[in-house]
């Protein structure tokens, strides 16, 4: 299976349709048939649908949906459905863009998704800086409450869910799913150590599965088209379609709609339209702020799927393609990454907590022309003894773009060094 | 069944060596009963599992990364290794984290010659630090209430303390704030800590970060011995180690160590029990009457020799009936001093008016829930076991001073409790009554005790630092005093078993 990697409009379908966002609007366009059709489904069928769609979770760590769905304990009881919409990866402007198209989609997907784990509660968890999408996303729960759509008995059935919004306070560490829980109890937004896994012990000690916006919004698709449509779209191993932010000097930047497995060259010379006059391309970070970067040569015949960038030694991430032109200092761009990981480490972790704070230290003492060559070896040095060693993987987001900074654009920040200057 | 599973066991390999335990143990639980040591700054024992620090990384077979012994439980089959070169290195380099930013101020930090960052440093560290930046600093020398002294620059955000108010004494009166290299531990809004607890967030404080009031600046750690000992100041009697150096004769402090009846921790009121033996505070000497003096009232009195004092004490025994004799004993000596003083006096001499010298408005069934009990006496129930043992009633009453006081008895042989801190009646209104009472012996080890000039016979006490012996505390287990305890004061102070000795001596 997946096959196609022509253009499909899943999440995009109200692309261009005026009023996309209301419900008469959604309905109009077949708008809860979904979740209708599977409220007459048994709830192990319907997981088994979303994992045979071979769907992989959108969020960044690509991790079967179905499958999370699947850990859940099947036993009676309070369990929790969580969007996580806290989109925060530098770069990605993706779920937002659910949310302004069609923020129904999302809520008709997590209404299907809270059926599938037993759920009777569901959360958006959005960041705080969102102001428009959090508006939007509460009209449209609230619609959806007046429609019968949540609340109790939905579609005459006996099952009832209630959904609720809440917003955090802008802290990046907050979309990382046990930091979004911990959030979301009201308490200091920090990952929490796993063993035990949120689908056994999530929010207030519940089972919870944590769903990024883009996942839960292509579940109504998967329903109504089956596994097999869906499965048929991308490449054998990453199935469906992924929205693609790309940024940077190019003509056209934006959210695109892809199948996995497209080509890079194709997104950015013919969908973004190309580099603006002017400007060379020099580099790509392909998945948001926490991927390695990756040199021309590498993005030649490069298609946009989980393994393929893997092989690359980068990866998929959030799907924020950022393209890097010559005009751009490394010094520079290496300063801001690690500005960002040292604010936003939650600091529980000694690794993480020192280390980025370390590399940021040693970017202020390059920038500002007191540093020595041997302080770009041992950024790679600290960034390696970082990776692998916490609870979340923002230590890992920290260290795998400085070690291949100093990798592959190590000459350049040498040379600043020598010069005082960029290169 | 339940019983079954609760004691169901698994067999795994940690460092090529069978180890059976129970169910649901973690690796760190394993390793530490094994003796074997995982590096680890967070992971406490009497705590929740933090999993914070990532020090105490190991290797599991099998698996892609490595992985923190206290929050891996042992699976059957499992094969962990704390030992290899990835090990190793994990370890420098959780050190290296935990020190880029730490002061390094050990020549003035009280926690320097017991501090895990400098024991780590030479048992897992010894590397070149590669930290050549300015460190972040942060607030220091911070008040926040009981006997803490807080410095955030030297701590290691291990979470210890936080969960320790959370978890323990359930105040939550702790959090981390900021995040982060710019975190800091802190009380909420100048709430400062004011429970009983305080002084075991400074014992369990693996780095400098938490200091004592009481201790700070006073002593380096290495000129300190230690006995390990019971805590004398209630009925719960916590197991702890007693600081002394004893070239001086000097006490420091009493920290806990794990028991059975006290867990990891003791109270704040146990922890000053040690001021009262050091020197300045002691009744030195023996007292008794001037002799051959034509001038001399009835109240002046000299230093005397302790067996010159027993020997006067006995002479004037044999002037009174024993049924003038009244024997008022506090309940915080040991059992073996009870066994030869009810034997001394009241079965070899009759003495058989014999009182409890108690605090007068106790309420011994105070408990605070955690360690602390409103019984201010060690031995309460080893003082009633021994008077039953001689055949007087077990009592020991909170009357027991008055009923003395109203006993009729001419002469009182008072031995007096050597802690009265957490007395709630007034002990000098209770000494000025004795003083007035009529001829008093005082066996006391305070020379605040014996302060008033009309307590002409006087007989100086070892404190419980300088005895062996048992308590039996309110649940009935016996506890030990140390079998080694510090030399004492001087020869001069004496336990009841050493004075009993001397006085059937001659």
């Amino acid at each position: 299976m997946g096959n196609t990697t022509d253009k499909v409009k899943i999440l995009t379908a109200f692309e261009g349709i005026a009023n996309s966002r209301a419900l008469a609007t959604y309905q109009n366009h077949g708008g809860y048939e979904a979740l209708k059709k599977a409220l007459t489904m048994a709830p192990g069928d319907l997981i088994e649908i979303v994992k045979n769609s071979g769907i992989r979770g959108r969020g960044g760590a690509g991790f079967p949906a179905g499958l999370k769905w699947s850990f859940v304990p099947k036993a009676e009881g309070q369990k929790f459905l969580v969007c996580n919409n806290d989109e925060g990866e530098p770069g990605t402007f993706k779920d937002r863009y659910i949310c302004e198209l069609s923020p129904h989609m999302l809520i008709e997907g997590m209404a299907i998704a809270a059926y599938a784990i037993g759920a009777q509660k569901a959360y958006i968890y959005t960041r705080c800086e969102f102001y428009e999408e959090i508006a939007w996303l509460e009209t449209a729960i609230k619609e959806a409450y007046s429609a019968g759509f949540l609340g109790k008995n939905i579609f005459g059935t006996a099952f009832s869910l209630e959904m609720d919004h809440y917003s955090g306070s802008g802290a990046y560490i907050c979309g990382e799913e046990t930091g979004l829980l911990s959030s979301l109890e009201g308490k200091k937004g920090q990952p929490k150590l796993k063993p035990p896994f949120p689908a056994v012990s999530g929010y207030l000690g519940k089972p919870t599965v944590v769903n990024n916006t883009e996942t839960l919004a292509s579940v109504p698709w998967i329903i109504n088209n089956g596994a097999d449509a869906y499965r048929a779209i991308g490449t054998e191993k990453a199935a469906g379609t992924k929205l693609f932010c790309i940024s940077g000097p190019v003509q056209r930047p934006g959210v695109y709609e892809l199948p996995l497995g497209y080509s890079f060259e194709k997104l950015l010379y013919e969908d973004a339209g190309g580099m603006l006059p002017g400007h060379t391309l020099k580099a790509c970070i392909p998945g948001g702020a926490s991927a390695p970067v990756l040199l021309p040569d590498e993005l030649k015949g490069l298609t946009l799927d989980y393994e393929s960038i893997a092989a690359k030694g980068s990866m998929l991430g959030s799907g924020a393609v950022m393209i890097i032109d010559t005009n751009t200092s490394m010094v520079r761009l290496m300063e801001i990454i690690a500005n960002f990981f040292h604010h936003e480490s939650c600091g529980q972790c000694t690794p993480c907590r020192e280390g980025t704070g370390w590399i940021a230290n040693i970017m202020h003492e390059i920038v500002s022309g007191h540093a020595k060559e041997e302080d770009v070896d041992r950024l790679a040095v600290i960034a390696k003894n970082m990776g692998g060693k916490t609870i979340c993987a923002l230590s890992d987001a920290a260290a795998m773009p400085t070690m291949a900074i100093v990798q592959k654009f190590g000459d350049e920040l040498k040379a600043y060094i020598r010069k005082g200057k960029a290169s | 069944m339940t019983q079954q599973q609760a004691t169901e066991t698994l067999t795994f390999s940690l460092n090529n060596n069978e180890v059976t335990v129970p169910k649901g143990w973690t690796v760190m639980q394993a390793a530490a009963r094994e003796g074997i040591k995982i590096p680890h700054f967070c992971w406490h024992p009497g705590l929740s599992i933090a999993g914070v620090c990532r020090f105490c990384m190991v290797k599991v077979e099998g698996r892609p990364k490595l992985e923190i012994a206290c929050n891996l439980i042992a699976t059957p089959g499992m094969q962990v290794t704390t030992e290899t070169e990835e090990v190793k290195a994990a370890h420098k380099w959780a050190l290296e984290f935990h020190l880029i930013n730490h002061p390094l101020d050990c020549p003035i930090c009280d926690q320097a010659g017991e501090c895990s960052l400098q024991d780590y440093y030479m048992s897992v560290g010894k590397y070149k630090s590669e930290m050549t930046l300015k460190k972040v600093l942060k607030p220091k020398a911070l008040d926040v209430g009981g006997d803490l002294v807080l410095d955030t620059e030297r701590c290691i955000l291990c979470s210890r303390c936080v969960r320790f108010e959370k978890e323990v004494t359930k105040t939550g009166a702790l959090g981390i704030f900021d995040r982060g290299d710019r975190a800091i531990i802190s009380i909420y809004d100048d709430k400062k800590i004011s429970h009983n607890y305080t002084t075991n967030l400074v014992d369990i404080c693996p780095v400098g970060a938490f200091t004592s009031k009481d201790f700070r600046f006073r002593k380096r750690v290495w000129f300190l011995k230690d006995i390990d000992t019971t805590c004398p100041g209630c009925s719960t009697g916590c197991q702890v180690k007693l600081y002394s150096k004893p070239e001086e004769r000097r006490y420091y402090r009493i920290k806990p160590r794990f028991s059975e009846t006290n867990g990891h921790w003791m109270c704040d009121e146990g922890r000053h029990l040690y001021a009262h033996m050091n020197p300045e505070k002691r009744q030195r000497t023996a007292f008794t009457p001037k002799q051959d003096n034509e001038r001399g009232s009835k109240e002046q009195r000299v230093r005397a020799d302790i067996r010159d004092a027993l020997a006067f004490l006995k002479l004037k025994m044999a002037k009174y009936a024993p049924s003038d004799i009244a024997l008022l004993v506090s309940s915080q000596l040991t059992n073996e001093e009870y066994k030869k003083t009810f034997a001394y006096f009241v079965t070899f001499l009759g003495v058989k008016k014999v009182f409890a010298w108690r605090d007068s408005a106790e309420n011994i069934e105070a408990f605070d829930g955690l360690l602390n009990r409103g019984d201010k006496n060690p031995n309460t129930k080893g003082h009633a076991a021994s008077l039953e043992a001689v055949g007087l009633p077990p009592v020991v009453s909170k009357s027991g001073f008055a009923d003395a006081m109203a006993s009729g008895a001419k002469f009182f042989i008072a031995i007096a409790p050597e802690n009265t801190q957490g007395f709630v009646s007034s002990f000098d209104d209770q000494l000025k009554q004795l003083s007035a009472a009529g001829d008093v012996a005082l066996f006391t080890s305070q020379a605040e005790h014996a302060k008033n000039p009309a307590f002409d016979l006087v007989v100086p006490l070892k404190c419980f630092g300088e005895k062996s012996g048992t308590f039996l505390n309110a649940q009935n287990m016996e506890s030990k005093l140390a079998e080694k305890p510090f030399f004492p004061l001087n020869d001069q102070v004496k336990d009841l078993v050493e004075i009993t000795a001397l006085l059937q001596e001659n």
